[in-house]
């Protein structure tokens, strides 16, 4: 294309030139030389026209292709999410509010250079899914064989999953987050994983929905977050109806959250209170960032029926709630917590999506970084305040224009043409009523709330402002989207998409973006700092531009994204420089790095070496 | 006949000191009042919101005094304490119609700092009082406030129908009335009503109608300017339930 537009004024030249020329030709020769002439510049003209209509279709497709391929069903990971269905007296009231379970978490657990992905179901008996990715867009279902399928029982539903290296031996370990008890597999490095949950110190009754890991103390060893919404009555036979929330704005009886401090030697020791971490809030994500850029990860608690927290990490293995300065006290339903540089400055941002419909608009928070640990809700101002009843979002540069640009998907309960908004508003304002009482909550049966909505892609454009082209690229789906993977499935450098929806089957979009733009991958492995090397922070400098991004541990609703960390480069062609600040605090600085590369770094060696996918990093 | 003569006599002192008490009352509610606006301007809201209590104490119907406290409370955000008072005004003096109206208005005052579902119940809860205030006393007011607060309510509530009809009682109430500025209320949100229950040819007229008695007025020119999702946005940015509805109610009184 821009070999055409270059040729275009010359054939312009000729073409202009060619009448006055033909004027002064006399006799035979001339005549031919002059019919010799036309052709060409018969020719000129044609291939003039030719190189047009490429520039325009070029240009049409720039703008107008889809770049991403639905291929869920020929890449063999379709398996349906069924919501649980209790069979409590309380059944009928609780399937209204907990059409949750709809998880995948990614990760390369067999280190042949392909990510896989770990999904769960929820009903009862039905079974997890661990899909080995077989380096060709195809995955086989390798769950049961690996010991990981048996998440569903009567007793416990599976809510959501984390692979973390919890024992820094190479190989990423299995959390299962539970209704119920939460299951932590060792991976055995042979295919195969084996239950640790009691040995580790981790059997106990959780209604958890979320989890992270990262090193909190800076020990080398990663610590587990886990995110609770119930408190931890057994749902599958509550003892009380009072497990409600207690309020819509302002509810302090929800499950809190739980930290799990890593001892280093296969076991974990419960220190929330000790590390200041004590709250009641009906948790549904979790998200670390180290948003001072401090060396310390803070930690942002997205809470649906009441405030979100932001906790500071004082780096002495304690933490302080500064909510009320950095953010403010919010009413909203806190569902999603990504963190992200979306505008390039150097300093991580925080995306939450909350609910937006006619009846409640409360709109999400695109909380900007102001550098001194306090946050400014930019959604409205950046376009990213209304996507419904959101669930995950995260940010990812799917163009690999150098700007994040955010997937998020949303949609609660798509049911019956009728609403249930009137029912739950009946409750509402209902005098002197008690919320916290199950039996007082309308049962949904088969009407919708906040149903059939579509995704959002939202395209950043340079941090400023984000316009969403989830239709152009067919990711608009209607299903009640619950958590986004996002991975290089291919190692192509393009990062594709694994959504899932409740209550239906998944989505696997594999992302075929033209090339043109640029990337560059990095695989850290710590060695002072935990293997895994969360919350190693990376800094590329390239083409003028500065970029940052972080190796997160599990960071949005209901998903894990890979722990690569990955950069759109736009059309530069040179990095000029890498410089990773990893969890110990040691900075190292790589140059004569190539675009469209993957490297594997490894702590205290500042030199990167090319990734083999297939050779991998094997254990 | 000396009889007859001091029954009248006691009739006229008993007349004369009620009246005299009253005006007393009335004297001591404005000077209340005036303190008030006093203390306001010199932003002492304690002694501002005092005053403005001690005066609908002695004149709880009084709609000018209920209005400029209100105007107070949401310059201090004390919502809480306003719904308390008027709670405990109304418990002594249940047909004010104007003091419900006020009370009302309160909860609305309140809306756009609570969350998405204490708006919900603050909407209702004015609801009822708009409704008790028109219960005593039906008024253009009660039925313009009252009409144009179920337009707030989103369509799935089913509730518009009900705005429609208060603005339509409002409309032919002003008929009968002398013209004044506020009546382009009317016009304004009986259309907006008919447009939400997508009725936009009526939407249209009564827009129109009111651009021939008000020919100056920018809302119904805006309406009348735009079609489609243009106009869409504008009346949804009319009702956005985060966004603060002037509840000043100085259009009353003031250059009619």
């Amino acid at each position: 294309m821009d070999d055409c537009t270059t040729n275009m004024p010359r054939l312009e030249f000729r073409i202009n030139r060619q009448p006055s020329r033909s004027s002064r030709l006399r006799g035979k020769f001339f005549r031919i030389l002059l019919d010799m002439k036309t052709v060409l510049a018969g020719i000129g003209v044609s291939l003039f026209g030719v190189c047009v209509l490429l520039a325009f279709s070029a240009s049409g497709a720039d703008h107008q292709q889809k770049w991403f391929e639905d291929v869920t069903l020929k890449s063999g990971v379709a398996r349906k999410h069924t919501n649980r269905a209790f069979k409590n007296p309380y059944a009928e009231i609780m399937q209204g509010y907990t059409a949750l379970g709809a998880a995948a978490a990614v990760a390369d657990y067999d280190g042949d250079g392909f990510e896989d992905i770990f999904v769960t179901d929820s009903q009862e008996n039905g079974k997890n899914h661990l899909y080995h990715n077989n380096g060709n867009f195809s995955f086989t279902d390798v769950a049961e064989r690996a010991g990981v399928a048996g998440g569903n029982d009567a007793e416990n539903a599976s809510a959501d999953a984390l692979w973390f290296d919890y024992d820094n031996d190479g190989r990423p370990d299995l959390l299962v987050v539970r209704f119920g008890h939460n299951q932590l597999f060792h991976n055995l490095g042979n295919g195969t994983f084996r239950d640790v949950t009691k040995e580790a110190g981790l059997y106990r009754y959780m209604n958890a929905i979320t989890a992270i890991a990262f090193d909190y103390d800076h020990d080398g060893h990663l610590d587990l977050f886990v995110g609770s919404y119930f408190q931890p009555i057994n749902l599958f036979n509550p003892n009380t109806p009072r497990f409600f929330p207690e309020s819509f704005e302002t509810a302090n009886n929800g499950g809190g959250v739980t930290l799990f401090r890593n001892n280093g030697d296969g076991t974990f020791t419960d220190v929330t209170e000790k590390a200041r971490l004590k709250i009641g809030g009906w948790v549904l994500d979790l998200g670390h960032g180290d948003a001072d850029n401090d060396g310390n990860d803070d930690l942002y608690v997205a809470c649906d029926f009441g405030t979100d927290h932001f906790f500071v990490n004082n780096g002495n293995g304690t933490f302080s709630d500064k909510t009320a300065a950095a953010l403010g006290i919010d009413t909203k339903k806190g569902m999603n917590v990504d963190w992200g540089d979306y505008d390039n400055d150097g300093l991580l941002d925080i995306y939450v999506t909350n609910i937006t419909d006619d009846y409640m608009r409360e709109g999400n928070f695109l909380w900007h970084n102001n550098g001194n640990l306090t946050f400014s809700d930019v959604s409205r101002e950046t376009g990213t305040y209304d996507t419904g009843w959101g669930w995950a979002a995260k940010f990812f540069d799917y163009d690999n224009d150098g700007w994040l640009d955010l997937y998020v998907v949303n949609g609660w309960v798509s049911a019956g043409k009728e609403s249930y908004v009137p029912d739950i508003f009946e409750m509402i304002v209902r005098p002197n009523i008690d919320l916290a009482d199950a039996r007082n909550w309308p049962p949904m049966r088969n009407k919708t709330l906040s149903g059939y909505e579509k995704k959002k892609l939202f395209h950043n454009e340079q941090g400023q402002l984000f316009t969403d082209q989830a239709a152009r690229h067919g990711l608009d789906s209607l299903r009640d989207g619950r958590g986004i993977a996002v991975a290089d499935f291919d190692n192509d450098g393009r990062l594709d998409l694994f959504v899932t929806n409740a209550n239906a089957e998944p989505f696997l979009y594999h992302n075929t973006l033209p090339t043109g733009s640029h990337w560059v991958e990095f695989l850290l492995e710590g060695k002072k700092s935990n293997r895994s090397a969360v919350g190693a922070q990376v800094r590329v400098a390239s083409g003028g531009r500065n970029y940052l991004s972080f190796v997160n541990g599990g960071n949005g609703f209901a998903s894990q994204s890979t722990c690569r960390v990955h950069f759109g480069l736009a059309r530069c062609e040179k990095i000029d420089r890498v410089e990773i600040r990893w969890p110990s605090g040691i900075k190292e600085t790589l140059k004569d790095l190539r675009v469209d590369k993957i490297y594997r770094v490894v702590e205290g060696n500042s030199k990167a070496e090319l990734f083999n996918a297939k050779i991998g990093r094997k254990q | 006949m000396r009889f007859v003569r001091s029954l009248v006599l006691l009739f006229v002192i008993t007349v004369s000191l009620a009246a005299a008490l009253l005006a007393v009352a009335g004297f001591d509610a404005e000077a209340d009042f005036q303190e008030a606006i006093k203390a306001l301007g010199a932003r002492d809201y304690s002694t501002a919101l005092s005053k403005f209590e001690a005066a609908l104490a002695a004149d709880t119907d009084n709609i000018r005094y209920g209005s400029e406290y209100r105007h107070a409370v949401v310059q201090c955000k004390q919502y809480d304490r306003c719904l308390a008072f008027f709670e405990k005004l109304l418990a002594n003096n249940s047909k004010a119609a104007n003091a419900y109206l006020n009370y009302g208005f309160a909860y609305v005052d309140k809306i756009p700092d609570a969350g998405a579902i204490t708006q919900v119940i603050l909407a209702n809860n004015s609801l009822t009082l708009f409704s008790k205030s028109l219960e005593i006393r039906p008024s253009w007011i009660g039925y313009y406030t009252r009409g144009n607060s179920y337009l707030f309510w989103p369509k799935i509530f089913n509730r518009t129908h009900l705005g429609v009809a208060d603005l339509e009682e409002a409309m032919k109430m002003q008929k009968t009335d002398k013209k004044r500025n506020y009546h382009v209320r009317s016009y304004i949100s009986l259309g907006d009503g008919y447009w939400k229950m997508d009725q936009p040819d009526k939407a249209k007229a009564t827009w129109l109608e009111g651009i021939r008695q008000f020919p100056d007025n920018p809302q119904l020119k805006a309406r009348l300017a735009k079609t489609g999702d243009e106009l869409k946005a504008i009346i949804n940015e009319a009702y956005d339930p985060n966004k603060r509805v002037d509840t000043n109610l100085q259009e009353l009184w003031m250059n009619q």
